[in-house]
């Protein structure tokens, strides 16, 4: 599991962790009932605090992506990839939130967000197609 | 153990006509890693002296792990490991030498931590003191400060002078082999980013008084700019901390403290209003050069801040 501090980021540590956590769930790359590591051993490699890691894991298991088994350990729940996907949409709402008002400040109209939007997609389709078919 | 690892009441020191802490008063409770945070010269080294009995207060109550260190320094110094901020050592004794040489001014001094603290540490024990990197002679100090097990370590400004590598690697010694092993760690520090994933608390030291205590990640859920109009901005002058101001045109950008509460204002009064997430490096500055007075008045040019 890799996982990058940015250090003296406005985003606090915690949310860091959980937001990169939530992100593996989601891409598949942490696997229903694969272990994590524990929180000493966490804490460790990431060089931080043990109970800010502990508070983690916690709040990661109230939100349904792991699961803490008694004296095993944590492991990633069976759900986590559908509930990983809360966690994020709300995120995203808040980011494109934020884009949005940028864009606004811009002067731009809401038309035009919403077609550099479309723009943004197509290129994205595009790449997809292009890498299929080079693949 | 319900007494604090850490009891200052509202001390003064002053040295001849300078007076460095005002009725500074701390506590830090056991098993805690509390980063204690100030300007140079704010009295962090004078606070670490007074509570290792190197100084002696001119007012006020000092207790560490429930003794008096200015009446009672032996049984202080027997359960606190202590690094100095630069700490010197015998340039002309090896490491080695020098693990030897503390062993019997510590009662409870334990050998084979000693041994095994220098080789998790890499400390070359057959190196001359003199000869070690900064790095290392860190290293070393803190060997010299854990292998009698203390039950409290007071460590001022460890991270000076670290390449960024070994201060990532210092704090990964200080979890596994402090917070890990449930001691309180009480260290100074004015590098804010090192200390933010470690520390469970912060306190600022500012004029010899403490500013302000938290939870790392509470205050910066606490403390954050608000940027709203100027005539809209005297709302939180009366109900809330503000810490700094920063005008720009119509518009003023407040450091506000107690940012819940402010935020509840401004929506029931319908004030609109942009909220900036601070780092912490922000928040100390606010804290400590922040200008709190005379925003409703000022011009576009933000007062210059002394330095």
């Amino acid at each position: 599991m890799l996982l990058r501090i940015e250090k003296g980021s406005a985003v606090p540590i915690s949310r860091q962790i959980i937001g990169q956590i939530a992100m593996l769930c989601a891409s598949g790359k942490l696997q229903p009932s694969q272990r994590l590591p524990s929180v000493r051993e966490l804490a460790r490699e990431l060089a931080v605090n043990q109970n800010t890691i502990l508070r983690v894991y916690e709040r990661l298991v109230s939100d349904g992506l792991l699961e803490m088994r008694h004296g095993q350990g944590t492991f990633v729940a069976q759900s986590a990839k559908s509930n990983s996907r809360t966690v994020h949409r709300e995120r995203l709402i808040e980011e494109l939130r934020q884009l949005a008002r940028q864009a606004l400040s811009l002067g731009l109209t809401t038309e035009q967000i919403h077609d550099l939007l479309a723009q943004a997609l197509d290129q994205l389709h595009k790449q997809a197609t292009t890498a299929e078919a080079s693949s | 153990m319900s007494t604090p690892a850490i009891d200052i009441q509202a001390v003064h020191k002053s040295f001849r006509r300078h007076q460095v802490l005002r009725g500074m008063t701390l506590q830090v409770e056991r098993g805690q890693t509390f980063a204690f945070l100030g300007r140079n010269g704010a009295g962090k080294t004078t606070t670490i002296q007074l509570l290792l009995g190197l100084l002696n207060r001119d007012e006020g109550a000092i207790r560490v792990l429930g003794h008096d260190p200015e009446n009672e320094p032996l049984e202080v110094r027997a359960k606190v490991g202590y690094l100095a901020e630069d700490q010197t050592m015998y340039g002309w004794m090896k490491c080695g030498d020098i693990l030897r040489f503390m062993a019997p001014f510590y009662p409870t001094w334990d050998h084979d931590l000693a041994l095994k603290y220098a080789k998790d540490f890499e400390v070359p024990l057959q190196t001359k003191i003199k000869h070690l990197s900064k790095g290392q002679n860190v290293r070393l100090g803190l060997v010299l400060a854990l292998a009698h097990r203390p039950e409290l370590v007071i460590l001022d400004d460890p991270a000076l002078g670290l390449d960024p590598i070994m201060r990532k690697q210092f704090n990964r010694d200080l979890i596994t082999h402090l917070q890990g092993e449930g001691r309180t760690v009480f260290y100074s520090s004015h590098l804010l980013y090192e200390v933010e994933p470690v520390a469970d608390e912060v306190a600022i030291l500012k004029e010899g008084r403490i500013v302000r205590r938290s939870e790392t990640e509470a205050l910066r859920r606490d403390v954050k700019q608000i940027i709203l109009g100027r005539q809209a901005a005297g709302l939180l002058q009366e109900k809330s901390t503000v810490l700094d101001f920063r005008p720009d045109g119509d518009d003023v950008a407040l450091t506000v403290a107690g940012v819940g509460i402010a935020l509840e204002l401004l929506h029931r009064d319908g004030v609109e209003h942009r909220v900036v997430d601070l780092d912490l490096d922000e928040i100390f500055e606010a804290y400590v050069t922040g200008k709190s007075h005379g925003w409703e008045t000022a011009e576009d040019q933000p007062v210059a801040i002394e330095t």
